[in-house]
């Protein structure tokens, strides 16, 4: 019980400040590309608009249309509150029960509900959208699996906690670098970002992600909008805790959390540059990039 | 002695369900309820019976003194009875399902059909159960006519009588095997009773391991011996097709579990990579051609062999540690296979009941003519999603469970091989594992969406009707057994590690400990995982009364109606994704197994603007061409030159036999 309290404080935590991430993002992206761009608290005012807001609903639709928000935003809340924001702070809370299968595997139920909506309506859009999704998590589920495996085989545990207490102490080795570049394609895709997926747009021929909830509007848009930004908040997260250098659990917790902090804004950044510096790829390319991760996670594997 | 009068209680039901069908098979309607009523009751005695074997203990008695292989006697130890309580689950839901499903079939041959269906579920149960070499075989041939039968049962379709032969001959070729392995034991052990079977030493040892997987191998549908399945289990009526997938194919996860559990002892740790080896390729390559397909019974049929694929990388993962001494997590491997045939048992079944409802109202099996059912068929509809998101592997349903325990077995890989050779293992399999999952999911994506998402694509889709209460109550059944043995999977898993402890020296259950009610985890140095799927839900409901409840506090409530946005025309069926299309980019990512032949008809005129062009794409099945088509032109080919020597001439004939004759004698006298 106490675990599951802790868990759902964890959630509202991240939930409250995933908006501000995808702000931190937005903001640095626009000032990379010489634009002034919308504050940092941007996705909060959208947010707020989009929650106010009337929907208007295709009449082919069915419940699964309508349910399909609240699933993925309950699975990306579950989500956050199993990844392993806390666990450095202290490690008896709430996070015993948080495993790897079962964090990505909530990412997958979501998407499995979004994209059975996207094609509920019956558009072609939609259609395409969700096609791609699934095609594109196709791809990044085994190399998801093997660059976090670089993490938990030294571990010995898929124990997201354990696997945060072996990350904090392990040495920055070569493997480290290569188990790092692994899991930082994996992030560009399951973030979608312009390599795999163009997070601003839904009107040209590259949309994946923006395609698939085309026919949302109003309240339910808010809510899909929020549940991505706490995805990519606890994706971003996950790289930080598992890949980047880090402080060992001995440390006071706030000096911690600080650090956990540096590192999410660190990672923020580097996406934001990483969107700004490359171009997006044709889909058909996207294979060739998830193969760029899987090889390198096996490196890394082989390297330790 | 209890255990002897339910298990002729079972028996006597079969027994009558197969009289009175032939019997009656004249008043089609009696029939079809007095034959399929008492399966059911036979399918719940044997569901008590391994209910009495886990509560009382193993189980045993003589069904006949002695015959001339010895005496033959049925022995339910916990193993036998847990593939009972499988078989005897599905088969009260199958059979239950079948009294509405073969309406359809009177004046159709109903009378032999509820026989033969009876018949069958009868032998399956006497297969796990029997205890003597022969009287196994006999069981398990007995299986084989009763659903080689069924599945011709519309023998007027070539189609039918086509998939019932290929069945015919590649399930002797299995059977073949499976009495070689059998046969290599016999010497060594000098009885035909299970009990008394012993393994032969050195290399012969080997060969049985390999007849044993061959054997089981070909019914289970591993690839490449599963050419007849995706065959055979589309064409057999939908209540039989639900058996076939959901539990006779686990008949054959029995007799190997009985072969590397208890006849052949541990073994090297080749056997186990040969093992995990087969099932790596069966759950990807299945699920790829599963993904496919645009037949949906056909579908279906390749997810078993994805999934039996799944099940024995459980199996593998156990043979590995039981061979580097490891039986805890030898024991969690075979508990996570275990858990997995009886988790494929129920969705399976669950998911070709739904598609035989929707198969009855809208007569078609081509999801890309279905679509919008859910508005006419709405519980088939929810019942049909709970199996799809339970075969995805998706929490909170049982699916998950079961490839979690896969996937914590595969991970503890590098404790029984040490050095790079077990963390490439571990890492190659959790993300192939991890592949088939994500393609699983993209699959049922596609199914569901296409049968009933979005509008109606042909007549026959938009006047479906639901389904009667008799076939819906089945799967209503089934589909909420996924969701208490996902979201509970502890009691069941205390079940599994007690049929598994017997055979592995060492109580895994010590290894697979419920750290309380909730929750599912191991206390082993290898492994740490602890899963808790009740907690998991508590999170996921949590989430869903946030979001509820952030639409009541916040925010208005208004809901406009308005056609999707499509550039300004009426969207119509036409303009839907198909599942050609959904599948599209993944056909492309893997053309390299796939081969993709596109092939595009344009009717009247030009290229780009014929009135009507069709798109095709013909998937090149590689073990077909490779091995199947081959050996059968060189078979054809041989007969053909051995037709040669018979040319009619009786002389011709006579100057044979003397001379081979002559050969013997001068080979006998040695010169």
């Amino acid at each position: 019980m106490m675990q599951l309290v802790a868990g759902l404080a964890q959630a509202a935590l991240v939930a409250a400040l995933a908006p501000l991430v995808a702000g931190l993002i937005k903001t640095a992206k626009a000032r990379l590309q010489s634009r002034r761009g919308p504050g940092i608290l941007q996705p909060y005012y959208d947010l707020a608009k989009f929650l106010g807001k009337d929907s208007v609903v295709s009449p082919t639709t069915s419940w699964l249309f309508a349910v399909a928000p609240s699933v993925y935003f309950a699975a990306a809340l579950g989500a956050a509150a199993l990844s392993p924001v806390l666990a450095p702070l202290a490690s008896g809370l709430g996070m015993g029960l948080a495993d790897l299968f079962m964090l990505l595997y909530l990412f997958a139920l979501g998407r499995f509900f979004l994209a059975l909506a996207s094609l509920d309506a019956g558009s072609s859009f939609g259609g395409m959208g969700g096609s791609r999704e699934m095609f594109i998590a196709v791809l990044a589920e085994p190399a998801i699996l093997l660059a976090l495996l670089a993490v938990a085989l030294p571990a010995k545990s898929t124990g997201l906690t354990a696997m945060a207490a072996s990350a904090a102490g392990a040495k920055w080795a070569l493997s480290e670098v290569f188990a790092a570049g692994a899991f930082f394609i994996v992030l560009l895709a399951e973030t979608g970002r312009i390599p795999v997926d163009n997070p601003d747009t839904h009107l040209e021929l590259t949309m994946v992600h923006e395609g698939m909830i085309l026919e949302y509007s109003g309240r339910p848009l808010g809510l899909i909008h929020w549940a991505v930004a706490i995805k990519q908040l606890v994706m971003i997260t996950l790289f930080a805790v598992f890949f980047l250098p880090g402080a060992p659990f001995s440390w006071p917790p706030l000096a911690q959390a600080a650090v956990l902090a540096v590192k999410v804004a660190a990672t923020a950044l580097a996406l934001a540059a990483a969107e700004t510096a490359t171009n997006k790829m044709r889909l058909f390319r996207v294979p060739a990039f998830m193969t760029v991760s899987g090889v390198l996670a096996l490196l890394a594997l082989v390297a330790r | 002695m209890d255990f002897f009068y339910l298990y002729t209680a079972m028996a006597s039901a079969f027994a009558l369900a197969m009289a009175s069908a032939l019997a009656l098979r004249t008043r089609p309607a009696v029939a079809n309820w007095l034959a399929h009523g008492l399966s059911a009751i036979g399918s719940l005695l044997a569901l008590a019976g391994a209910a009495f074997v886990f509560s009382a203990g193993p189980q045993g008695f003589s069904l006949s003194g002695g015959t001339l292989f010895g005496p033959v006697a049925v022995r339910a130890d916990y193993l036998s009875a847990f593939f009972l309580g499988v078989i005897g689950a599905v088969g009260a839901a199958a059979s239950v399902y079948a009294v509405a499903y073969s309406r359809e079939y009177y004046g159709r041959r109903l009378g032999s059909m509820a026989a033969l269906y009876a018949a069958f579920l009868l032998s399956m149960l006497v297969v796990v159960t029997v205890s003597h070499v022969v009287a196994f075989i006999v069981a398990w041939e007995l299986m084989t006519v009763a659903s080689f039968l069924l599945v011709a049962h519309e023998r007027e379709k070539a189609s039918s009588s086509r998939a019932a032969y290929v069945y015919f001959v590649m399930t002797h070729i299995g059977t073949a095997f499976i009495m070689a392995a059998f046969l290599l034991l016999v010497p060594p052990s000098g009885s035909m009773a299970f009990a008394d079977l012993k393994a032969p030493a050195g290399w012969l040892r080997d060969a049985a391991f390999l007849c044993a997987l061959i054997g089981f191998g070909t019914k289970a549908g591993i690839i490449p011996l599963h050419v007849w399945l995706p065959e055979a289990h589309p064409a057999a009526p939908t209540h039989v097709s639900a058996v076939m997938s959901g539990v006779m194919i686990k008949t054959a996860i029995y007799g190997m579990a009985r072969f590397y559990l208890e006849f052949l002892g541990t073994g090297p740790v080749w056997w186990g990579a040969a093992v995990l080896a087969a099932a790596a390729l069966s759950s990807v390559l299945g699920v790829l051609y599963a993904l496919m397909q645009h037949d949906v019974k056909r579908l279906l049929a390749y997810h078993s062999v994805e999934n039996i694929g799944i099940i024995m990388l459980g199996m593998g993962g156990g043979l590995v540690f039981a061979s580097a001494g490891l039986p805890g997590l030898a024991g969690l491997a075979w508990a996570a296979a275990l858990f997995h045939v009886l988790n494929h048992a129920i969705f399976k079944s669950l998911l070709f009941m739904g598609a035989g409802a929707v198969l009855q109202t809208t007569h078609t099996r081509d999801i890309e003519h279905l679509g919008g059912l859910i508005r006419f068929m709405p519980y088939t509809a929810a019942f049909f999603l709970a199996g799809a998101v339970a075969i995805s592997g998706l929490p909170p349903l049982n699916g998950f469970a079961s490839e979690w325990l896969t996937f914590q077995a595969l991970f503890a890989l590098p404790a029984a091989l040490a050095g790079l050779t077990g963390k490439l293992m571990a890492a190659v399999l959790v993300s192939l594992l991890g592949l088939t999952g994500a393609l699983a999911a993209a699959c049922f994506v596609k199914v569901f969406a296409m049968i009933f998402l979005a509008k109606p694509r042909s007549e026959h889709a938009a006047a479906a009707k639901e389904a009667s209460g008799l076939m819906l109550a089945p799967m209503g059944f089934l589909a909420a057994l996924c969701l208490v043995l996902g979201v509970l999977p502890a009691p069941l898993l205390g079940l599994l590690t007690r049929t598994v402890a017997p055979f592995l020296g060492e109580a895994p259950a010590a290894t697979l400990a419920a750290g309380d009610w909730y929750a599912v985890g191991f206390k082993a140095a290898a492994t740490t995982g602890t899963m808790s799927p009740a907690a998991l839900v508590a999170l996921l409901l949590a989430g869903a009364a946030v979001a509820a409840a952030g639409y009541r506090l916040y925010g208005r409530a208004g809901r406009t109606e308005g056609e999707t946005w499509t550039c300004g025309i009426v969207p119509n069926a036409r303009m839907e994704y198909t599942a050609t299309g959904f599948s599209d980019p993944i056909r492309r990512a893997f053309r390299a197994i796939l081969l993709p032949k596109p092939d595009v008809v344009t009717e009247d005129g030009h290229r780009y603007f014929g009135r009507r062009m069709v798109f095709h794409v013909k998937i090149t099945y590689v073990f077909t061409e490779l091995i199947y088509r081959p050996a059968s032109r060189g078979t054809v080919a041989l007969a053909h030159f051995m037709k040669r020597l018979q040319t009619g001439s009786v002389q011709l004939y006579v100057g044979y036999i003397m001379a081979v004759t002559i050969a013997v004698l001068v080979w006998s006298t040695r010169w």
